[in-house]
């Protein structure tokens, strides 16, 4: 990589030649890739969730049986050639509602992540940024939900709400995840703002939001990505905890947290009913987790060799 | 006599990934007792890592490939890069001794002054523990720490920069080292403690007769302290000896060019400063040939090929260069003289000096 | 039509008896420990500094690592607020303006940063560095814009074919460069430049030297130069002021200052400067002062200087304070005894 050859030449002046003149190659996104696909666990995780993507569109318009028919076979029955997975208590086909529930999990966690994302970002920007009264009155609020347990709150927000639909179960975990993302935004704003790139873009005239989406978002990408890669496990984790406590999406949508909930009770007679989505939302879990650490650490400068 | 310091073809390379970067790639000089001796080039040029293969203290993925560091004047040196690591602890700190850039990076930030700096001997036998706790003081005396009896019980962060940096002088000094190798001792600092650190120096080098190597970018600090100079390009050396000579009479391009592209305080605002052009080589990736041909405006086909040895160009100078300023100076008359930047002299005539505004500036209201 | 020859540098004023920027009494206190109640002190980084910028002129400002140049240049340049006093650009008080006035007025004050590693956005790529302050202000569009970053680049010895790199991709000396486009590419009158070079190795040094003094000359610009360095104030500078502990200590043409310091400080600053010539080092005697520069927490009383000063007197260094005044035609000193060292 040949940097600039000055062709700005003084009045008799010499040039130099370029030829051997070389930059700083590789940017911190190539160099973080490269770290990234050279850690295997990491590249694990990322397999996984790919295969969970895939099967999650399939799901949409092909499973091998409609997901919510019941009777298909015996209740309870093993697992076999035409139900690799078993029957539920119902007679539901298990690999079809895995299949869905896969759907389901990912639009719980990606729906939170991004949501929660969204309300972390503006509020840690806002803090962090203008400080003052503004911080002191988001901190506060950060402080003060902190001490509400997250289960109470969704509970009275799906009270309150009056209904179990997937949307509003992502709105009421978003309402409950956003703090460690507002907290992570503030203090990267509040250490990006006072350097001297944003101070030069506030010497050049840059607007507020300029400052705030041009040069300070942009640079706390990288940890605002690896805390969003923690939300989406979290927020899958906590909508199978309230569909097993029955306040999650209702039935019949398949949600593995309700899947569990619905083969423990015949957990000593069929344990593949519990078993089954039990290790999907694991394998899952652990291989978002996998890659989250897998990012954390690529994008860490200080892993950088 | 022999010399107390003998570096012979001395190569340091990193092995790195994406290729060998040769850091230190075959440099000989040497330093004789009591000399003072300056190793000059600009960042990566190599000089920290000249000083570090000499302690045998080489950042990983550094390590010493080639050639021979010999010590000691008394008839037996020993070759530092074949140390035990017992000997080489025994080595460092008591033999010879080294001070870097940042005084506050290198001392302990819990531990008070005056412990660290007897640490630093009981660390050898040259004292016994009784002497050694008798010496803090002088010691700190020595490097001029106000109040010294009274301020051994105080930690670094008490103190300020350039009396931080003389704890470092006091510790390096404190076995009476025959050579002291100073890495950038003034950089971080002001220039009235610079020449505070300057002036002790150059007055511990002539009362303890202690050997020193002063590592500096700055030519000027070289000027005010050494009787030698080595001066570094790309991990080389480029060109060596005296400094009287060098600066009166440099002969290679690159140390030329440098001193004319300094501003300096002794000549009054003048048109133009010489630039060097071009960058500094990338040493993962260093041009063939001469490693200064990208840059030098006096370059002929044969230093794109082939690079210079390090030639003896007069009495006790050394150059690599196929050319020399000597020659240029006949052969390249006009590029010598497009080059060359007059300094006024000064006081001479202040009125005509300081002609301002300058007439001939575009837009300058004509008086 | 070029930046050049645009009717802006056109109708420019270089009249060095003329104030451009007048500093009026400026202080600059940063705040620290403050507790509950209120109470706490305050670094005085900046404390009652006043001084002109003459059009077209460049004033050097030195002095010693945290003397307060960095804080009153940003002052000036309106990125730190004052804690009082005016600074007076064009006829108007910059110190109260605030949003879009201020932000208005930027077009024509402009800063170049002493590190040109942390002052570009890692983010952003040279165009669009470069591009920006065109963008803040409306000024130009699409093939416009991008015709003016061209020619700014030009200008400053970029090669225009690396407009789509990032600011990692550059070195040192090249980074500078960009710095100095951005800043040129609003076509301002003055420029703040805070140790342009510092950063610098010292073979690239002079090209930036160099290319800020071409640049003065081709738009008229006027330069607060700050640096540590004097050798390079000296030659860049028609006027040298000296600050000290959050004071300007001395101010006078160039040629005054460096033949004929008034002030001690001074007078010991450039003593101890090497200069790179054996035969004239050996020949300099270096007035070596005393101990360090004290906190700008609670500064000496009378002289800041007394507790270093080689001729101090007592009890009246330490306790009057010495205007800052002329001595000997416009050139200004604060001390009681200046000259007499
Ligand atoms: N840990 C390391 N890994 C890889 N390369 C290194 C390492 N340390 C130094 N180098 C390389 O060795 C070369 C010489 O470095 P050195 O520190 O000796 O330079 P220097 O002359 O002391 O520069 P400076 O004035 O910046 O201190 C540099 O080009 C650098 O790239
Ligand atoms: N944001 C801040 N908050 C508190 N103190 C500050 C702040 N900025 C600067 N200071 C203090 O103000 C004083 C002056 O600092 P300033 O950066 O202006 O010095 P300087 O002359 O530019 O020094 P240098 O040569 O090291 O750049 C210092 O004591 C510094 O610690
Ligand atoms: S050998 Fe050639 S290129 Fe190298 S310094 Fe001498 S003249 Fe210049
Ligand atoms: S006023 Fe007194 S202490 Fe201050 S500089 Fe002058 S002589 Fe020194
Ligand atoms: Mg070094
Ligand atoms: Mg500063």
């Amino acid at each position: 990589m040949a940097t600039a050859p000055s062709d700005y030449v003084f009045q008799d002046e010499f040039t130099a030649d370029s030829t051997y003149e070389t930059g700083e190659a590789v940017s911190l996104w190539k160099d973080a890739w490269r770290r990234l696909t050279s850690n295997y666990f990491a590249l694990f995780g990322l397999a996984v969730i790919v295969l969970l993507l895939l099967v999650a569109i399939v799901s949409q318009f092909w499973t091998p049986y409609p997901t919510w028919k019941q009777g298909i076979g015996p209740t309870y029955g093993g697992p076999s050639a035409a139900h690799p997975f078993g029957l539920d208590q119902v007679g539901r086909d298990i690999l079809s509602r895995l299949m869905g529930g896969a759907a389901i999990a990912l639009a719980v966690g990606l729906g939170t992540a991004l949501l929660s994302s969204i309300i972390g970002i503006a509020l840690g920007l806002l803090a962090g940024f203008y400080r003052g009264w503004v911080d002191t009155v988001i901190s506060l609020l950060i402080n003060v939900w902190y001490g509400i347990p997250d289960l109470l709150v969704v509970m009275l927000f799906v009270v309150i709400i009056n209904s179990r639909e997937l949307k509003w179960i992502i709105v009421a975990i978003s309402i409950t995840a956003w703090l460690n993302m507002a907290r992570l935004v503030r203090g990267q704003t509040l250490a990006l703002r006072e350097r001297e790139f944003v101070e030069a873009a506030r010497s050049i005239g840059t607007r507020d939001v300029g400052l705030l989406t041009r040069h300070i978002l942009p640079n706390a990408l990288g940890p605002i990505i690896v805390q969003a890669t923690y939300l989406i496990p979290a927020a899958i984790l906590f909508e199978a905890f309230l569909s097993f406590l029955g306040l999650g999406a209702p039935p019949p949508e398949p949600s593995w947290g309700a899947m569990c909930a619905e083969g423990y009770k015949s957990l000593q007679l069929a344990a593949h009913v519990t078993l089954v989505p039990a290790f999907a939302l694991a394998i899952t879990l652990i291989a978002l987790n996998a890659f989250g650490d897998g990012l954390r650490d690529a994008l860490d400068p200080r892993m950088r060799r | 006599m022999a010399p107390l310091l003998q570096v012979e073809d001395l190569k340091t390379y990193f092995h790195l990934r994406d290729g060998v970067v040769k850091a230190v790639d075959g440099i000989t000089f040497h330093v004789d007792k009591g000399e003072t001796v300056g190793i000059v080039g600009e960042s990566g040029s190599g000089k920290s890592i000249t000083s570090l293969s000499i302690m045998r203290l080489v950042p990983e993925p550094g390590r010493i490939v080639h050639g021979r560091i010999l010590f000691g004047a008394d008839g037996q040196p020993k070759d530092v890069v074949k140390m035990t690591d017992e000997e080489i602890r025994d080595f460092r700190g008591s033999d010879v001794s080294m001070i870097f850039q940042d005084p506050m990076t290198s001392l302990n930030p819990v531990l008070k002054v005056g412990f660290q700096v007897r640490e630093a001997m009981s660390a050898h036998d040259r004292f016994s523990d009784e002497q050694s706790k008798a010496r803090v003081v002088p010691l700190l005396k020595k490097v001029r720490i106000p109040g010294a009896a009274d301020r051994t019980k105080a930690y670094p962060h008490q103190f300020s920069g350039g009396m931080r940096q003389r704890v470092m002088i006091a510790m390096g000094l404190s076995n009476e080292p025959s050579l002291l190798i100073a890495d950038e001792p003034t950089t971080a600092l002001d220039v009235t403690v610079q020449a505070q650190i300057l002036e002790l120096l150059r007055d511990l080098n002539r009362e303890m007769g202690t050997a020193i190597i002063l590592i500096t970018h700055n030519l000027a600090v070289v000027a005010s302290l050494c009787t030698r100079v080595v001066v570094m390009y790309a991990g080389r050396i480029v060109e060596e000896g005296y400094t009287r000579d060098i600066f009166k009479n440099p002969q290679h391009p690159y140390t030329w060019s440098l001193l004319r592209s300094m501003p300096r305080l002794d000549a009054a605002r003048h048109s133009k400063l010489l630039t060097i052009s071009g960058l500094p080589p990338d040493m993962s990736n260093p041009p063939p040939g001469c490693k200064f041909h990208p840059r030098c405006r006096f370059r002929v086909d044969r230093c794109l090929e082939e690079e210079p040895p390090l030639g003896e160009v007069g009495p006790n100078q050394y150059a690599r260069c196929w050319v020399l300023m000597q020659n240029a100076l006949v052969t390249q008359p006009e590029k010598a003289a497009a080059a060359e930047v007059p300094i006024p002299p000064l006081s001479a005539e202040p009125a005509q000096i300081d002609q301002r505004p300058d007439p001939d500036r575009p837009g300058a209201v004509k008086a | 039509m070029t930046l050049e020859a645009s009717p802006e540098v056109e109708s420019r004023v270089v009249d060095k008896q003329l104030a451009l920027v007048s500093v009026e009494d400026v202080t600059k206190h940063f705040p620290i420990g403050a507790g509950l109640l209120g109470g706490g002190s305050a670094v005085r980084a900046v404390d009652g500094v006043s001084f002109e910028v003459r059009a077209g002129e460049t004033l050097g400002l030195v002095g010693e690592s945290g003397c307060g140049k960095s804080t009153l240049g940003r002052v000036i340049a309106q990125l730190h607020p004052a804690t009082s006093g005016k600074v007076i650009f064009q006829g108007q008080d910059l110190v109260p303006m605030r949003g879009e006035k201020l932000r208005r007025m930027r077009q024509e004050l402009q800063m170049i940063f002493q590190d040109p590693y942390a002052s570009l956005n890692p983010r952003m790529t040279v165009g669009e560095i470069i591009g920006e302050p065109l963008k803040n202000f409306g000024l130009a569009r699409g093939k416009e814009r991008s015709n003016r970053v061209h020619e700014v680049m030009r200008t400053c010895g970029l090669n225009p074919n690396f407009l789509n790199r990032y600011p990692h991709e550059f070195s040192g000396g090249q980074r500078q460069r960009i710095g100095i486009a951005r800043a040129l590419v609003l076509n301002p009158t003055f420029i703040v430049a805070d140790e342009p070079i510092s950063a610098l190795d010292v073979s690239i040094q002079a090209q930036i030297v160099n290319l800020m003094e071409d640049l003065q000359n081709r738009f008229k610009l006027t330069y607060l130069f700050i640096a540590h360095d004097l050798s390079v104030v000296r030659h860049l500078s028609d006027r040298v002021a000296v600050m000290y502990l959050g004071k300007i200590m001395e101010i006078a043409d160039s040629h005054s200052i460096y033949e004929n310091p008034l002030h001690p400080y001074t007078k010991a600053l450039l003593s101890s400067i090497p200069i790179p010539d054996p035969d004239l080092e050996a020949k300099r005697q270096p007035i070596l002062l005393q101990g360090e520069i004290p906190s700008p927490v609670n500064p000496p009383s009378g002289c800041r200087f007394h507790t270093r000063c080689p001729i101090a007197q007592f009890p009246i260094c330490s306790e009057q304070v010495p205007p800052l005044e002329s001595k000997v035609d416009g050139h200004l000193a604060a001390c009681h005894f200046a000259g007499q060292l």
